[in-house]
């Protein structure tokens, strides 16, 4: 703005530049001082007319010298340090140039005479005024004697005044508190104290009070000027804008040129024309090359490089190298010491066992413990042929001082033998792997997100007198069978415990097995030499009657039934005495019978006698009243046999292995290795591609009948020969019982996925049976739809768990 | 804790029961205050404010709607309840312990009760069907089916005259009627249509319906009339004899359990639930003869109990727990709350016919447990007496609290809770 005014300015006549000013003047003031001031300058004018007629001569001298400082301040803006030095009389101009100079231009205005003292003082006057300006509003009365003096001084005397002030108008964002000296700082800083800054005597300037916030509202309600006050953050004061200051923010605001004189259609003036002036308005100072190159200095440098190249001078590095080989030269003696001792063709280097540090033994003067007494000394002398054996290779000794030990006389060869040792005896680094145990142990999921399954005992079923051998249930649960030593079979109700049936037997109850054919009600039970064929008259009276009916009805066969086949069974009707008990059908054996299965359909049985070497398994079908023996010869002690669940395969586990034959082909399919002395019983997964066999040994085996003949999984989880085995028909659970009194409940997720193998993870150890001559638990079977596992034991009670 | 311990909590005492009103200001007491010293303090609270309270009585007390077992700040605090603002206690007469009453013996396992004022209705696994008075005399004792008997109810309990239903594991239901007091029962209607045993059986709350479910898994409906129907036919000589019985068949047979359905309720006249083993409990609609809602669990049911007062259904399955369930909440699970205090398999439950906060169960470790609702962690009372698993409770009779079980034994405990 200001550069944009000024040229314009100088266009100006004088008078109007004073008209301006004057009404600037004015217009600063209150209009209530402006009549003061003119009475004033009245008064004035009739009082002072010597010093009129002095300033008069000032006047004009200072009115030429304005005329030309302000065509040089217009060339030359920034350097007005220069304009200073150069024009002594225009000390006033300076003054309010710039603040600072203050001092050295009243220095120099002292110089200049008597000529010029009064109006030095008057400027001093003024310039007070002007610092206290600000202050205007607050000290009215003062401020008013001060400016109506030093006006009415300027305006009698000079029109110099005028120049000042139009200085001080536009040069006034410099100085915007000319009271508070801490300088253009964030305000904040003096948040915590009760002083603002500093006045120029260096006093702290204190915080005016502020009110609260019904103060405000109170002045905001009464005080018509509130609207235009606004605080001072250099004072902390409340300053009441003037009208000036209210146009000059309206025009701001509604983005017009804030000088109100401004005239924006001012004929425009070519300053940067493309016109050649005679007088350039900017001059660039002469380029170096345009100098002329010093004579003597170039004498001097050649004389310093003539000096270099002679050598008479030397360069700071030359001058360390001839310090360097001047010095003594050192060297590490031991430079090695510290390192692997780098050798060419021998890599990873193994340094040499370090001797053990001396003991006490080899002090000397030894403790008295370490002297050998008369014993040790003899065990010493023993030892002469087999030194090796000795404890210590030499016999401490006690002296006097360090001064009587002699020499050491096996010294050279002791050293030797080292050396021979190291020698003779390669060393090596041995690698050795260290693996964690835990990290073999595979992870496994957390039983807590295998359930559920059986954790807990629920029911005991007692009332059995003797070993519980074997137990099942019926299709729906309901039902639980169960024989026992004491020669009976009983029935229980699964839910209660009670138990709704016993039929007496003649002999020892080995086996039983609930038809799986949900028509027919009929249970096997294989006791001593017989199998019986029972029906238990529990459930539907509808299933129970049609299977008596069914059942009287003999099949008439034509087929001749081989010599071979009648001397190993004989299908008797039942005595009235079995019957009214229950029997249907009497199968005498000639051998004892240990075990019997239904096939999955409840027509087909197998039994198995071990004694019976060829004929030792036999299949028979109820239908037809009809057995065959599908073995022609015997392949060891048949164990246990087994239908698969849906291909006609018959599993058939001897001592030692297990044999998968087809039915229908009659051919041997697979033989399971099962690396184990004896088996005892097998079990089938509900999916029949998985088999679990449990042997005497102590192991359960898990077979993936796809993957190999060699089991899958071994399970050694019990302590003593496993007894029973038993897969759960819908969960994926299993369990086995063994003589160590021990029901361990394990998951076995099979996967339809034919990659993914199965899932083994053991869950629960139960362990509620009493142990029996030795025995612990006999059979184990899963309720046919329940979570829940039933264990028979030599203790003669069934139990039930339930999740 | 120390200095919880020591310091006060404002509270105010409150009741529903205006006799035991006392003024409504707040107390401060201190925050290890237990029932007992609250007790005391409300009896003193009482003395003042009338002056006819002479004799003093036990109270229990509620805050954040359940009982304080322990201290109140512990009680508090378990149910994270700030004990900065006034809390609201709320009082109640104290539930008297029950006293053993009597004892009435059978020949066999006791598998279900029910009484009227008067009379026992109870069935046995000796295939009987007995009444005793309810002092412990045997009334009548009759033994026609030829299986167990598992179930029996009486028609209309206020109404003997309407007859009783038993039903048994050999897959019939009879009706019976009974002139009252009279030492003869008479067999009217035979139920027929079950193709297992009958495990449960229920009369509708207008006494017009019979529900039987067992272990064939249907839910069977038959009319409950005394009188033979149109399509009865006296069935035949050989198994009743002259005495003129008839064969009913069920009016509808509503399948879809997949295993033994062990309880069946009714909750209205026309709605059945039914809770069973295959881990399910449906709610059929009778008219319409479908499903109407179905609650899915991890364990097998063994017994519910639905209360007309609560509207809510309890159902204990075969693990320790008590659950109680309230079918009309749609969000979060319908499982209210869990009673667990029992060792073994609960069997039974049966809830309070006229109170709708107390139930009471029975279980395989022998004991039977009186529960107020708003305690789930502790039972009230403990009952014991008996020496073998309880397979049924029975509390349709106020006054008497009955159970029964392997030990062929009926136990009666007299409940001296006074209703208000």
């Amino acid at each position: 703005m200001g550069k944009l005014e000024k040229p314009q300015k100088r266009k100006l006549d004088k008078t109007t530049v004073k008209e301006r000013d004057l009404n600037n003047i004015e217009d600063t003031e209150d209009s209530e001082e402006e009549d003061f001031f003119k009475d004033q300058i009245k008064e004035d004018d009739s009082s002072d007319s010597e010093a009129d007629i002095d300033e008069s001569e000032i006047d004009e001298s200072d009115n030429e010298n304005y005329e030309s400082s302000e065509e040089e301040s217009e060339e030359n803006p920034d350097d007005v340090s220069s304009a200073e030095g150069s024009e002594n009389e225009e000390d006033d101009e300076q003054d309010e140039l710039s603040d600072n100079k203050e001092d050295e231009t009243s220095e120099e205005e002292a110089q200049i005479g008597d000529k010029h003292e009064g109006t030095k003082q008057d400027k001093n006057k003024y310039k007070s005024k002007d610092k206290a300006q600000v202050e205007k509003h607050k000290a009215k009365t003062e401020v008013k004697v001060q400016t109506s003096e030093a006006i009415s001084d300027k305006i009698e005397g000079s029109k110099s005044l005028v120049t000042t002030n139009e200085y001080e108008d536009h040069d006034t964002s410099d100085e915007e508190d000319i009271r508070n000296t801490t300088g253009n700082i964030p305000k904040n800083w003096y948040d915590e104290y009760k002083h603002l800054g500093y006045d120029w005597d260096g006093n702290k300037i204190i915080k005016p009070e502020t009110g609260d916030h019904l103060d405000e509202f109170l002045k905001r309600m009464e005080d018509p000027d509130f609207w235009r006050t606004v605080k001072d953050p250099q004072t902390g004061q409340n300053v009441i804008l003037s009208d000036e200051d209210i146009n000059l923010i309206k025009r701001i605001k509604a983005q017009k040129i804030p000088d109100v004189s401004f005239d924006e259609y001012a004929p425009w003036i070519e300053w940067f024309t493309s016109e050649v002036e005679k007088m350039p308005i900017r001059s660039f100072p002469e380029h170096k090359r345009s100098f002329l190159p010093s004579r003597t200095e170039a004498k001097k440098v050649s004389k310093l490089v003539h000096a270099l190249k002679m050598g008479w001078i030397k360069t700071r590095e030359e001058r360390e190298k001839l310090r360097a080989k001047k010095e003594p030269q050192f060297y590490m003696l031991w430079s090695t010491d510290d390192q692997a001792e780098d050798m060419r063709r021998i890599h990873k280097h193994i340094s040499a066992p370090k001797r053990l540090l001396p003991g006490h033994a080899e002090s000397y003067n030894p403790p008295p413990e370490y002297i050998f007494d008369a014993k040790e000394m003899k065990d010493w002398n023993k030892q002469k042929n087999t030194p090796w054996k000795r404890k210590l290779h030499f016999v401490p000794q006690k002296y006097e001082s360090l001064r009587r030990v002699p020499a050491y006389p096996r010294y050279i060869k002791e050293r030797f033998l080292r050396c021979l040792d190291l020698y003779l005896c390669p060393r090596a680094i041995k690698m050795k792997l260290s693996i964690e145990p835990e990290s073999l142990v595979p992870k496994l999921p957390s039983p807590r997100d295998l359930q559920p399954f059986p954790n807990t005992l629920a029911i005991e079923y007692k009332g059995h007198t003797d070993m519980v051998r074997s137990i099942s249930t019926d299709k729906t649960g309901q039902y639980l069978l169960s024989g026992s030593d004491d020669c009976t079979v009983k029935i229980w109700e699964v839910n209660t415990g009670r138990c709704l049936k016993t039929i007496q037997t003649d002999s020892v109850v080995r086996c039983v097995e609930w038809c799986p054919n949900a028509a027919l009600s009929l249970i096997l039970v294989a006791t001593g030499n017989d199998v019986l064929i029972i029906n238990p008259g529990v459930g539907d009276f509808l299933v129970t009657g049609k299977t008596d009916d069914v059942l009287k009805e003999v099949p008439q066969s034509d087929v001749v039934v081989s010599e071979r086949v009648k001397t190993t069974v004989q299908w008797c009707e039942p005595e009235e005495k079995l019957y009214e008990r229950g029997v249907r059908m009497h199968l005498k054996h000639f051998k004892m019978v240990t075990q019997v299965t239904w096939h999955g359909k409840g027509d087909y049985f197998g039994c198995v006698m071990p004694d019976g070497q060829s004929r030792s398994v036999l299949i028979s079908q109820i239908s037809k009243r009809k057995s065959q023996l599908p073995f022609a010869k015997s392949k060891g002690l048949v164990q246990s046999i087994l239908f698969h669940p849906t291909k006609p395969f018959l599993f058939v586990a001897t001592q030692r292995h297990v044999r998968i034959y087809d039915l229908i082909k009659q051919a041997q399919v697979k033989k399971l290795l099962t690396n184990s002395k004896w088996i005892s019983t097998m079990a089938i997964h509900p999916g029949g591609d998985n088999l679990l066999v449990g042997t005497y040994d102590r192991k359960m085996l898990w077979f993936d009948l796809d993957l190999s003949t060699k089991p899958y999984q071994t399970l050694r989880l019990h302590g003593t020969a496993v007894r029973g085995v038993a897969f759960h028909k819908r969960y994926p659970l299993f369990a086995s019982g063994s003589d160590d009194r021990n029901l361990i409940i394990s998951h076995g997720m099979v996967y339809n996925d034919l990659l993914q193998n199965p899932l083994i993870v053991p869950l629960k150890r139960l362990q509620d049976h009493q142990a029996f001559n030795d025995f612990g638990i006999f059979g184990v079977h899963f309720h046919p739809l329940q979570p829940w596992v039933f264990s028979s034991g030599a203790d003669s009670t069934i139990k039930l768990y339930s999740n | 804790m120390q200095y919880s311990n020591e310091c006060q909590l404002q509270i105010r005492l409150l009741t529903k029961q205006e006799i035991y009103s006392v003024p409504d200001v707040p107390v401060s007491v201190p925050s290890n205050i237990d029932p007992k010293a609250l007790n005391q303090l409300l009896n003193e609270l009482l003395k003042e404010s009338s002056a006819d309270f002479l004799k003093p009585k036990d109270f229990d007390f509620l805050a954040v709607g359940e009982l304080i077992r322990l201290t109140l700040l512990e009680h508090l605090q378990e149910r994270n309840v700030s004990t900065e603002s006034t809390i609201d206690v709320e009082y109640i007469e104290r539930t008297p312990a029950p006293e053993p009453e009597d004892s009435i013996l059978h020949d066999d396992w006791v598998s279900s009760i029910q009484c009227t004022d008067k009379w026992i209705l109870s069935g046995c696994y000796d295939n009987s069907v007995n009444i005793w008075t309810s002092h412990g005399k045997p009334v009548v004792s009759v033994k026609d089916h030829s299986e167990m008997v598992k179930g029996v109810t009486w028609i209309d309990r206020n109404d003997v005259s309407k007859g009783f239903v038993s039903v048994s594991h050999d897959q019939t239901g009879v009706i019976w009627e009974w002139v009252e007091g009279s030492e003869q029962m008479i067999p009217k209607v035979q139920l027929r249509g079950h193709e297992r045993g009958i495990d449960c059986v229920s009369v509708s709350p207008n006494s017009a319906t019979l529900a039987t479910g067992g272990w064939d898994t249907n839910l069977k409906l038959w009319s409950a009339s005394l009188n033979a129907d149109d399509t009865g036919e006296p069935s035949s000589k050989r198994l009743r004899g002259a005495r003129g019985i008839f064969t009913r068949v069920p009016l509808h047979t509503l399948k879809g359990h997949k295993e033994d359905i062990s309880s069946v309720n009714w909750t209205d006249n026309h709605t059945v639930c039914t809770a069973s083993m295959d881990h399910t409990i449906k709610f059929w609609d009778c008219e319409l003869n479908g499903i109407k809602n179905e609650i899915v669990d991890q364990k097998a049911f063994l017994s519910s109990s639905w209360s007309t007062l609560s509207n809510t259904l309890l159902a204990a399955s075969a693990d320790r727990n008590i659950r109680l369930y309230d079918p009309r909440s749609t969000e979060g699970s319908i499982c209210k709350s869990m009673f667990t205090s029992h060792v073994l398999w609960v069997t039974c439950v049966t809830w309070s016919k006229y109170n709708e906060h107390l139930f009471l169960s029975g279980s395989y470790d022998s004991t039977v447990k009186m529960w107020d609702t708003r305690s789930p962690k502790a039972p009230l009372y403990n009952l014991r007496g008996h020496e073998g698993q309880v397979l049924t409770v029975d509390w349709s009779n106020n006054k008497y609290l009955m159970s029964g079980g392997t030990d062929n034994s009926i136990n009666i405990f007299k409940n001296k809770h006074v209703l208000h």
